[in-house]
């Protein structure tokens, strides 16, 4: 049981990871983001391929942030001045690229088959439990510096400047700044965060596959946020424990009436994920750890 | 060379599949201001209403029909049930709502038809010769089809009073209001022509191809593709659109390879968007 929590907190902090990272894209800059996977995705593939040929983690790690980053510049650069919805077309369209190449290109990904026998964090060090305990230790470190540095950017004049392009880009062009050059870099650093939780989940996991980084991941990030409270820190959080507690429940209603398929229950997940950001997006747009005195 | 005119005549067949999905999108994008990432989901709604009219009747036109009507009742339910509540807020809130709906729907067909494809169980056909090119009948009767539905929906927006409502709301929804026109009224109908050519789009590619809860969401990047090529709110543009997209990725197949489809459609959304972000076609808005 033990085992299992520490489990569901990995995965947990996991998302949370992720939702920092869209929260400061969508929820304090106003970035619509509809290919975090994706960057999550390069992230799991630069560890795991880099492993795979003996790069230590120490290095393999930092250098999945950084190619997360090496692909959200151009993407940035090329894209970012797009009407926003345009941009959230593109940038899916980016992930499932991404995904594509890492579907088709056996040499480098091993296509469908995925990378297996990705080497476990602290392996070398320490065994069962401990491992575990070492590795949700890491990740609540990352999380941590991630929550810190973005409560340093809130208060900082970087901080007031992609709220004041959130709520109103004109006026900032207005005042001679460019904001897609502060976009550029709000969207690099959410990849950053992304590639991180993709090499973390990496070698957690142990196996990756490209049908592990489908939209939906994006889009469980962006019910998340949305649930939890966009451009709140606390709202990445609450958010990232709601899907979690929504996507292990639903494994146990399963357990519960096994009559219900796996495939159906997957598309029940799905449902419900549709639903909640039609509702959301509908009733209440400010989350549930938004102000409550405002419709 | 007959080898690259089969090619050119398949990627025909696709491209009008593209351009009458990017028609169905760009009506609403006209008009409504965001771009309706169910679209593809009403694809696949028409589909499966066409797979159970054509198993009850054995006959596709009525199998058609029933595709159609489906695709403009989900249009018009999506519109009354969300869209209408959203509008005057920002297009994301659409946006976030449509991938909701295409999420709705591909789950519920999921639970009720699996995950498993489906085919139109068509005769088949011996193809035509004509000189070296083999034709296919059925690929000249989708053919037909989506010209006479191009035709139709043209005749609607330019010879009818609804639509002549229509392209008034898309020129100026405020001034459309000023004279007196109903805006409900005119976007209820317009939510039900965009889902029963989203639908037909839907059926045509699933006699083609197969019938899978996928099928539509898969085609959204071609589709949204297209629909920007082509100029949004412009339906001329859109088809052709459509059609040269349909056609550059079957000639382009030999080369990339036939996984890379869609990322060509992907290269050539982000170079229209650099180049030319209103489109062939555009004139409404220089906006991107």
């Amino acid at each position: 049981m033990d085992a299992y929590l520490i489990a569901i907190a990995i995965i947990t902090a996991i998302y949370v990871l992720l939702a920092l990272g869209l929260n400061l894209q969508y929820g304090l800059t106003g970035i619509v983001n509809f290919g975090h996977v994706g960057f999550f995705c390069v992230g799991a593939y630069t560890t795991a391929i880099l492993s795979e040929h003996g790069v230590p983690l120490v290095v393999s790690f930092p250098l999945a942030a950084v190619l997360a980053m090496a692909f959200a510049w151009p993407l940035g650069l090329v894209s970012i001045r797009l009407r926003e919805d345009y941009f959230a077309i593109v940038s899916l369209g980016f992930s499932e690229v991404v995904r594509l190449v890492a579907t088709s290109e056996r040499w480098l990904t091993n296509g469908v088959q995925g990378i297996a026998g990705i080497p476990k964090l602290f392996a070398g060090w320490l065994t069962g439990p401990a491992q575990s305990y070492a590795v949700l230790g890491l990740l609540v470190a990352f999380n941590a510096l991630a929550i810190l540095a973005m409560l340093r950017i809130v208060r900082s004049p970087f901080g007031r400047m992609i709220e004041a392009i959130r709520d109103n880009e004109e006026a900032v062009k207005a005042l001679g700044k460019d904001p897609a050059g502060f976009k550029i870099q709000v969207l690099v650093l959410g990849a950053a965060l992304a590639g991180l939780a993709g090499a973390v989940y990496a070698h957690y996991i142990g196996y990756i596959s490209p049908e592990q980084f489908l939209p939906l991941i994006t889009f469980q990030i962006w019910m998340a946020i949305i649930m939890g409270g966009v451009g709140r820190i606390s709202g990445a959080l609450v958010g990232a424990g709601i899907l979690m507690l929504f996507l292990e429940g639903s494994r146990f209603l399963r357990d519960v009436m096994p009559f219900i398929s796996e495939v159906s229950m997957a598309s029940v997940r799905l449902g419900v994920v549709g639903l909640a950001l039609i509702l959301f997006t509908m009733y209440r747009p400010q989350g549930l750890m938004g102000d409550f005195t405002r419709k | 060379m007959s080898g690259f005119l089969e090619l050119a005549i398949s990627g025909l067949m696709s491209g009008l599949v593209i351009g009458l999905a990017a028609l169905a999108l760009t009506l609403v994008f006209g008009v409504a201001r965001f771009a309706n990432a169910a679209t593809g989901d009403f694809m696949t709604c028409g589909a499966y209403a066409a797979l159970l009219g054509f198993g009850a009747t054995g006959s596709m036109v009525v199998g058609g029909a029933v595709g159609l009507a489906a695709g403009a009742l989900v249009g018009m339910v999506s519109y009354l049930l969300v869209f209408r509540t959203l509008e005057g807020r920002p297009s994301v809130s659409a946006l976030l709502a449509s991938i909701g709906i295409g999420f709705v729907i591909r789950a519920v067909l999921g639970v009720v038809y699996g995950h498993g494809q489906q085919v139109f169980q068509l005769p088949l056909v011996r193809p035509w010769r004509v000189y070296d090119l083999r034709i296919q009948p059925n690929d000249l009767k989708i053919g037909i089809t989506a010209l006479v539905a191009l035709l139709v929906v043209f005749l609607v927006l330019h010879a009818t009073p609804i639509g002549r409502r229509m392209r008034a709301v898309a020129d100026d929804p405020m001034l459309a209001r000023v004279s007196g026109i109903a805006p409900r009224q005119v976007m209820l109908a317009l939510w039900a022509l965009s889902g029963a050519v989203a639908a037909l789009a839907g059926v045509l590619l699933g006699i083609k191809t197969v019938v899978s809860p996928e099928m539509g969401w898969e085609m959204l990047i071609p589709v949204f593709a297209a629909a920007v090529l082509g100029g949004i709110g412009h339906p001329v543009g859109a088809i052709l659109a459509g059609v040269l997209l349909g056609v550059l990725q079957e000639i382009a197949t030999p080369y990339v390879g036939f996984t890379y489809k869609l990322a060509l459609a992907f290269v050539i959304l982000l170079a229209v968007l650099l180049v030319r972000p209103k489109g062939l076609f555009g004139r409404v808005e220089g906006v991107r």
